[in-house]
């Protein structure tokens, strides 16, 4: 799924995750354009049909762990991160070959599954944490690598907003036509002589 | 204004790069076995998971390495077939298969649960589950072929569920398939069922092996040997348009050996059963190394 900007033409890039929360995902994207910003929620089957797939919106940091689909989401599963509440205790890593599964050590009624043997598993209990990126940090880039100095972006702030976005993506197709990555005020005083402003 | 097709990336949300690193991650994982092989069948009740844990043993026994993912998710029974032991042990490259007597490596989503547990995902609505069941399956499947530390295996067989759907959704996932095992009984309702499962993989292997195994042909009387027929042919049975590489007859014997997950010796054994098991699995080999001739 890509997501544009129609005003702009402009594909829109992700910049939040949010949840989930009751089974609802909340995704952010923002047109690198016009900053304009749009908030995709989902319902309980996509959140579910998006934690099918395994992956975690917004990337990962590190490798998934071998089989964290089967383990994280089947209800009673030897690693699974979930614990329904009539979750049965899973069977453990150390029974002997010939041994019938041993129940986890407290076999209350109510006990969680069984430790696993992957030690490194660190997910939280709910299974659809596991779905977005970790921290949820913004992942709103500029476009094509382009930065912007602090002093640049200062004196972008002089415009007034209404017609702010449309000179910073005029500055910046002026700068990516220029082969430049880095907006400053020469940059934009070259703009600004080009287009007449 | 852009179409879907104008734009390059995924904008950030990096699924289309981590699907892309799964199927990396199988094929890496596959490109060390030898042969992988679909058991399948459009019918149920036929006898795949029987056929798939015999002719894996009858390998093993000759000596070489192999390996079952048992992929009928709600319907798994290799665990129980193999009287291996559940038990999971997660290390960095994979989760360890469990391995039977005879040195079969065997992957099964059973493994996780307690005996008797049936398969159970964790939902956040139960409602309308149709909408992603099949999506978590095809991704168990996945995981069980990547994320299982196999062997370098000669022969690795893929016990698929029944559906005519089954064998498609697989070569989705293993386009390195290299051939077909097709179970059927000779009843007419088996074959006008099977019928339709060959078809779709005829269209779908593209000229790799589609082989059949006619499962329960006859009876072996436990007593004095004699073979009866199970099924009475009937001139209007479809034929099974396929190479047939063996006939398992049914025997009680091999039955209770396999209800009890115990390992049954087709190397040695003097019955009509383990000989079929013989023919059948030297049969199996000879068209698996027939291409690299």
């Amino acid at each position: 799924m890509k997501f544009l900007c129609v005003d702009c033409d402009s594909q829109m890039a992700l910049s939040e995750t949010r949840g989930p929360d009751q089974g609802s995902m909340t995704v952010v994207f923002t047109c690198k354009s016009c900053e304009r910003q749009i908030a995709m929620l989902t319902n309980a089957q996509e959140t579910q049909m998006v934690h099918s797939l395994g992956v975690k919106i917004g990337g990962r940091k590190s490798e998934p762990r071998p089989m964290e689909t089967i383990r994280g989401s089947l209800v009673g599963a030897a690693g699974d991160g979930a614990s329904a509440p009539d979750a049965t205790p899973a069977p453990t890593a150390t029974s002997a070959p010939d041994a019938t599964p041993a129940p986890a050590a407290t076999s209350a009624p109510d006990a969680t599954p069984a430790p696993v043997t992957d030690e490194s598993e660190s997910e939280g209990k709910c299974p659809f944490s596991t779905m977005v990126v970790e921290g949820s940090q913004p992942q709103f880039a500029q476009p094509d690598g382009i930065q912007w100095t602090s002093e640049a972006e200062e004196r972008l702030q002089n415009i007034p907003s209404f017609i702010r976005s449309m000179v910073k993506r005029g500055i910046e197709d002026h700068a990516k036509a220029q082969g430049v990555k880095l907006i400053d005020k020469e940059v934009m005083a070259s703009v600004r002589e080009n287009m007449g402003m | 204004m852009k179409s879907y097709h104008d734009i390059a990336t995924d904008g950030g949300s990096g699924v289309a790069s981590q699907v892309a690193d799964q199927e990396s991650r199988l094929l890496e994982r596959l490109s060390r076995i030898d042969h992988v092989v679909a058991v399948m069948s459009g019918k149920g009740g036929v006898g795949k998971s029987m056929t798939t844990v015999l002719l894996a043993t009858a390998l093993a026994q000759k000596g070489l390495s192999v390996g079952i993912v048992d992929a009928d998710i709600n319907g798994a029974s290799q665990v129980k077939m193999t009287g291996i032991a559940r038990q999971v042990k997660v290390e960095d490259e994979g989760v360890s298969p469990a391995r039977t007597d005879s040195g079969v490596e065997v992957m099964s989503i059973d493994l996780f649960l307690d005996e008797g547990s049936a398969v159970r995902w964790n939902a956040v609505t139960e409602r309308s589950t149709f909408t992603w069941r099949g999506m978590v399956e095809v991704a168990a499947i996945r995981e069980m072929l990547a994320d299982t530390a196999w062997s370098k295996l000669d022969v690795l067989f893929i016990d698929l569920p029944p559906g005519t759907d089954k064998l498609p959704n697989l070569l989705d996932l293993v386009p390195t398939l290299s051939a077909a095992i097709v179970v059927s009984i000779p009843s007419e309702v088996s074959s006008y069922v099977v019928n339709k499962s060959v078809s779709i993989a005829r269209e779908s292997l593209q000229g790799k092996p589609i082989l059949l195994i006619e499962n329960m042909t006859e009876f072996v009387c436990p007593n004095c040997d004699t073979v009866h027929k199970l099924f009475e042919s009937s001139s209007d049975a479809p034929t099974l348009d396929v190479d047939s590489i063996g006939r398992i007859p049914f025997d009680p014997s091999l039955s209770r050996t396999i209800d009890q997950g115990m390992t049954f010796d087709s190397v040695s054994g003097s019955t009509a059963t383990a000989a079929a098991l013989r023919t059948t699995s030297d049969r199996l080999l000879e068209e698996l190394v027939k291409p690299q001739i």
